[in-house]
């Protein structure tokens, strides 16, 4: 039986395949269903081959890293044990290839983008050639999750919203907390109907107390609980001095209030 | 939410974002082929798409959905609108992949390489002052000085990616990306 070849050009890069047809699948003779081995040359870098199990393994980090990296995501793809890993390395692609065979070191190779898109392209023409009846796996392509694309966004603009916003909070927080709170049994409800009728012309005594009781709401509508809205004159607690004079205009002590 | 899974195994209309990136790649292509018009209704009848872009109005009409364009329009895309681009463009892509490719080899000297990013921008921008509305913000980043060469190489890297037929999935997976 002939052994087969298929080659995949670009300017910088040349798969070549090599294999047999599976003929008890009833593949054509044409067809390579039995893969003994490939072959990858890249412009300026050493030639590398390998068995199915490295070209799969090819395909598994290659294919998902040009995904990402169509996105503007480009991140590592491959753990350091794996044979093929591929990862960014500033401008360029940094593809690690470690052998089977011990003692081995790992050869790195830096891609620029040109060289990469060569390769993808040659990996694209080796998947969809139907001459290749090898079912190699390789990853659909699929929509980035929303947290892998999150990188693309600069952190000081990732940031900047969350702490506007607790910024704000803060700011709000301080403010509140300068407002002086009322003291429990300062306000008496009763004392601004009590003091319309009781008050005397006479008797007034300060200004600045008088405005803030002005503002008094009726005793009915802002009764404490646990207080009758109006109590009866029994259980009235004794207007206090001041009190009297809180409905005063803001008179001087002894000076009669000018009629209007 | 769509599950990412299977957003490309059953027809999904592309989102704002997919649509704003389809139509400046092909106006990336545009701006690589001097004739880029012309040639991308040549490549919609080559391709079998004369039912849906019978001329090139219509093919007008479906890109200006993008919503940077000047006189843009509302409404969603179809799906089969969208595809339809999508094999354009990569089929254009794979067309220009040697010039996109002199674009992005680290090879090339440099001052050469200069002068080929500095012809593409300035074509790249008047296509974009013709077309785009210039009051948006990604329009803008676009010419800026400082943002403008970066998005602009990536755009160049996407269409290097997505070209020849291997290209089209990627790419229509790309454009369903989420918003970050």
């Amino acid at each position: 039986m002939i052994k087969l070849s298929h080659r995949y050009e670009q300017i910088s890069c040349r798969l070549t395949v090599e294999g047999f047809p599976d003929v008890s699948s009833g593949q054509g003779s044409q067809a390579i269903g039995i893969l003994t081995g490939w072959s990858l040359a890249l412009a300026g870098h050493t030639e590398l081959e390998g068995k199915r199990d490295h070209l799969e393994a090819l395909l598994q980090v290659v294919a998902p890293y040009a995904r990402h990296l169509i996105s503007g995501a480009p991140r590592a793809f491959g753990d350091p044990v794996s044979p093929v890993a591929v990862h960014p390395d500033g401008s360029r692609h940094r593809l690690e290839l470690r052998s089977s065979q011990p003692n081995t070191p790992p050869m790195a190779l830096h891609l620029d983008d040109a060289e990469l898109a060569d390769l993808v392209r040659c990996l694209d023409q080796l998947l969809l050639d139907p001459r290749l009846q090898l079912n190699l796996q390789a990853p659909t392509p699929q929509p980035l999750r929303r947290s892998e694309l999150r990188k693309r966004v600069p952190l000081g603009r990732r940031i900047a919203a969350p702490l506007c916003g607790m910024a704000a909070l803060g700011l709000a927080g301080a403010v509140s907390w300068m407002v002086p709170i009322p003291k429990p049994g300062s306000f008496n409800p009763t004392e601004g109907k009590g003091t319309s009728s009781v008050a005397a012309p006479g008797n007034s005594s300060s200004s600045g107390k008088s405005a803030v009781q002005e503002k008094t709401p009726t005793p009915g509508k802002t009764a404490p609980p646990g207080k009758t809205a109006a109590p009866g004159p029994a259980e009235a607690p004794a207007p206090a001095p001041q009190a009297q004079t809180s409905q005063g205009t803001g008179t001087r002590p002894g000076s009669s209030p000018t009629p209007r | 939410m769509p599950d990412v899974s299977t957003a490309l195994s059953r027809p999904t209309p592309l989102p704002r974002r997919g649509l704003e990136r389809l139509d400046l790649m092909l106006l990336c292509a545009e701006a690589l082929d001097l004739n880029g018009g012309e040639a991308m209704v040549w490549m919609s009848e080559q391709l079998g798409y004369q039912s849906l872009f019978p001329n090139r109005v219509e093919l007008w009409k479906r890109r200006c959905h993008n919503p940077l364009r000047r006189s843009t329009r509302r409404g969603q895309l179809q799906v089969q609108d969208t595809d339809a681009l999508i094999r354009i463009l990569s089929a254009m892509a794979e067309r220009l992949y040697p010039m996109v490719r002199q674009l992005l080899s680290a090879a090339e000297p440099e001052s050469v390489s200069e002068q080929r990013w500095a012809l593409f921008r300035s074509r790249l921008q008047e296509l974009i002052e013709e077309r785009l509305n210039l009051r948006r913000v990604g329009v803008r980043k676009l010419l800026d000085p400082s943002e403008g060469p970066q998005l602009c190489h990536q755009l160049i890297l996407s269409l290097a990616l997505c070209a020849g037929n291997g290209g089209v999935e990627r790419l229509k997976a790309s454009l369903l990306d989420p918003e970050p």
